[in-house]
């Protein structure tokens, strides 16, 4: 009974995915921000192209004001299209206890893998082992954290389309990772591992570190891009189908 | 009168009612939701939405707002503070009833 009456208030959750604008719009902005990290690693540096990544890769404010846009227009597109199909629901305010709970262990999800790398490189050369093979790490360690994401997300709200959204990027991240494994792991030369970490290294021992690091950003450029067209697909489909089961806006009976 | 039986007549008929169940649960999940959505959702008559409407609103589980969306008046039926605790009563209570063992445990 109580798992019935559960699965309905997990409709009222879902409600905002119902017409799949924020799957596309999510899709969209993941392919763009994929597809720049990707381009940036390919395209030659003095070459027009580069040039117009390199300011979208460096104008912060360019993605936050295309961040607040999407927003924008995702509000404008549900009260245009699906509010007069489906109905308005306002979602529940998270109580600003719940919020503060929620960004400090956003916040400490976010720093301390960071300072767990980081504070180890001052006193472990193994730990710089670790860091020259992040290209094969890395991506399948991330698509598992935003899978999970997705998973949950699909309990929350019931909704199964997440919960294979979760799988597939899932995947995709461990496929970034085989892929990075298949073109070798990075050199790792011996002075790296020994030398200062303070003081500037050598450029015949920086060379791979900065191979490792393309490779790396690579492989997140390749993730989010993936991600972005699972999204983008998903959100296509639910819309589709939301848009046959709901060819008209709704009207009075006479 | 056995405990399991008891219980079962101490249930708030008011939320007891699928139809006003079925309102209540879609609606302890959100702030407020208007008379479309509960419609479509529902998949109750107008008239028969209205009905368990008005009786939720009697008895106090539930405010009716009428506001403007831009220039379009628009009403929203939101859960009052009685309404939730009355909603959790209730799974607390159709818990005991139906999983006793779990809910003394």
């Amino acid at each position: 009974m109580d798992s019935r009456i559960e699965s309905v208030m997990k409709r009222g959750r879902g409600y905002w995915f119902v017409d799949g604008f924020t799957e596309i719009l999510a899709g969209i902005l993941f392919i763009l921000l994929g597809g720049i990290t990707l381009l940036s690693g390919i395209v030659p540096p003095s070459s027009f192209l580069s040039q117009f990544i390199s300011l979208a890769e460096s104008a912060a404010i360019v993605k936050f004001l295309g961040l607040i846009l999407a927003v924008l227009g995702l509000w404008w597109l549900k009260d245009r299209f699906t509010y007069p199909r489906t109905g308005f629901v306002r979602e529940k305010g998270v109580p600003r206890s719940q919020l503060l709970v929620f960004l400090r262990n956003a916040v400490l999800i976010a720093i301390l893998p960071v300072l767990g790398l980081i504070i180890p490189l001052f006193f472990i050369p193994a730990v710089r082992g670790a860091i020259f093979s992040m290209p094969i790490w890395f991506p399948p360690v991330l698509g598992i954290f935003w899978g999970a994401l997705c998973i949950l997300l699909g309990e929350w709200t019931a909704l199964r389309r997440f919960r294979l959204l979760g799988v597939v990027i899932l995947l995709a991240g461990i496929s970034v990772g085989a892929w990075q494994l298949s073109l070798g792991m990075p050199n790792v030369p011996a002075g790296a591992l020994r030398a200062n970490i303070l003081s500037p290294l050598p450029d015949v021992l920086w060379a791979p570190v900065e191979e490792s690091l393309n490779r790396a950003l690579a492989g997140v450029g390749l993730l989010t891009l993936l991600s972005g067209i699972a999204f983008a697909v998903s959100g296509l489909a639910t819309f589709l189908r939301y848009r046959k089961e709901n060819p008209v806006p709704y009207r009075e009976e006479l | 009168m056995s405990e399991p039986l008891r219980n079962l007549s101490d249930l708030d008929r008011v939320i007891h009612e699928p139809a006003r169940l079925l309102l209540v649960a879609l609606l302890s999940s959100v702030e407020s939701a208007d008379f479309l959505f509960l419609l479509k959702e529902s998949g109750l008559t107008k008239g028969n939405l209205s009905v368990h409407l008005s009786r939720l609103e009697e008895a106090g589980y539930l405010r009716v707002e009428k506001t403007f969306r831009g220039k379009i008046p628009h009403t929203e039926f939101r859960l009052t503070p009685k309404g939730r605790s009355a909603f959790d009563q209730y799974r607390k209570d159709i818990g005991s009833i139906v999983n006793p063992k779990k809910a003394r445990g």
